[in-house]
């Protein structure tokens, strides 16, 4: 009964997915559902999973506030062997980096795991969420 | 209200609902025996009697407090406060021209149902109670029970295929249910704020997170909106971003479901969120 899910996936070395939505909150729960999705197909956990879409919200709501009007936000899903990756990019009106010392910063930590954020030139800014593969993937040690 | 620098300051504070819910109940306290002569009265006069309205009228304005107690329970649900209080008041006037002395109850007891269920209503012609079709509905009870199964057995929170298999269907369908599972609606309305007993013990075990908070900015807008939490989204809240459990270890922890952890972690990070931005 002890079946491998983990086992059967063939996750090739680096597959993305990028999403583009307009730069609205209006447009988040496609980028959710496909967050659910895609973190399904590498076998993360229910838990896991629902981290990741709220982790994914968060980022938005995070870029969202200081997107240049009429702008594009691109979410693109990197998924390798050892977890996804997930940038999330849009165009600032500023070029400022989220603050690390902020409640939303503490809990995108928590749901993601790896948080960074980068600003190129243009002022784009991207807040890129790290998760690792965890309890399903490897072995299930530690757990409760 | 500029973040952060307003240390030592007065803290940009929302007025504290615990303190008007316990005026209200004072107040109703007081006014209760009044209320009862007057509801003799307005059964003892004719009909069409001028003086009916006027009582009418004052019965109302004394049960308002009661009105604004049941419609803030609702007030974290994405309806602005002021339309609830509107359509409790409805319910609460339906109460009043209902009320029969004779039935030995208090107003307060015969009417708290009625102003409940129009406040329900609102939300249900509103559409936040999304209808979930039936197949959904029973895929979704389907889905939480075989997730708490299989959490049991693994020791973890199962795999999209490891639930897909033990249900017989495909991942595809799974996804849907937990989709429908997270449809906002879907937290209950008919069990509201319900963990108003047992603060005392809750907030204890709060005490040591609020220390991790301190070493976030914007706490000083950040509290008072947590304070404004039911406690049990606020322990929710707090145990898995400062006390690092999963939402099943705290699913477990509360006995809920995980997907209902999960529903009331997203819902009240939106609301957070939403506070914080007009903070700003």
């Amino acid at each position: 009964m002890t079946h491998d899910a983990a086992a059967d996936i063939e996750v090739p070395l680096r597959d993305v997915v990028t999403v583009r939505i307009p730069a609205s909150g209006a447009y988040l729960a496609v980028l959710r559902t496909a967050t659910a999705g895609l973190a399904a197909r590498l076998d993360f956990t229910l838990d896991e999973i629902e981290d990741l879409r709220m982790a994914v919200d968060e980022a938005c709501a995070l870029l969202l506030s200081s997107a240049v009007a009429g702008t594009d936000l691109t979410c693109a899903f990197e998924l390798d062997s050892d977890g996804l990756r997930i940038a999330v990019t849009v165009a600032s009106r500023d070029g400022v980096l989220p603050r690390r010392d902020t409640f939303a910063w503490t809990v995108l930590t928590a749901l993601a795991g790896g948080v960074d954020a980068r600003v190129d030139a243009e002022n784009r800014v991207t807040v890129e969420l790290h998760k690792m593969r965890g309890a399903a993937a490897g072995a299930a040690a530690g757990g409760a | 209200m500029t973040q952060g620098s307003s240390t030592g300051a007065e803290p940009p504070i929302a007025p504290d609902p615990d303190i008007d819910e316990v005026e209200a109940s004072e107040r109703s306290g007081t006014d209760r025996a009044h209320a009862r002569q007057l509801f003799v009265e307005l059964s003892q006069r004719p009909e069409g009697d001028p003086t009916r309205a006027k009582m009418r009228d004052e019965l109302v304005a004394m049960h308002m407090p009661l009105v604004e107690y049941l419609a803030r329970r609702f007030r974290n649900r994405g309806e602005p406060l002021d339309d609830l209080v509107q359509v409790a008041t409805i319910g609460l006037i339906k109460s009043i021209d209902r009320f029969d002395t004779e039935r030995g109850v208090e107003f307060s007891t015969y009417a708290t149902p009625t102003i409940v269920g129009e406040i329900k209503r609102h939300f249900r012609d509103k559409g936040w109670a999304i209808r979930v079709p039936r197949r959904l509905q029973e895929l979704k009870l389907a889905l939480t029970k075989t997730t708490g199964e299989l959490s049991q057995q693994l020791g973890r929170s199962p795999t999209v295929a490891e639930l897909a298999e033990r249900l017989g269907m495909s991942e595809e369908e799974v996804l849907e249910g937990l989709e429908s599972a997270n449809a906002y609606a879907a937290v209950s309305l008919d069990a509201p704020e319900s963990s108003d007993e047992g603060g005392g013990a809750v907030s204890d075990t709060l005490g040591e997170y609020d220390e991790a908070l301190d070493r976030v900015e914007y706490r000083e807008a950040l509290k008072p909106l947590l304070d404004e939490l039911p406690v049990r989204e606020k322990k929710i809240l707090m145990l898995r971003f400062f006390g690092n459990m999963t939402q099943s270890q705290i699913a477990t922890q509360l006995g809920i479901s995980q997907m209902h952890v999960s529903r009331l972690l997203a819902r009240t990070l939106a609301q957070l969120r939403e506070g914080l931005l007009h903070e700003d």
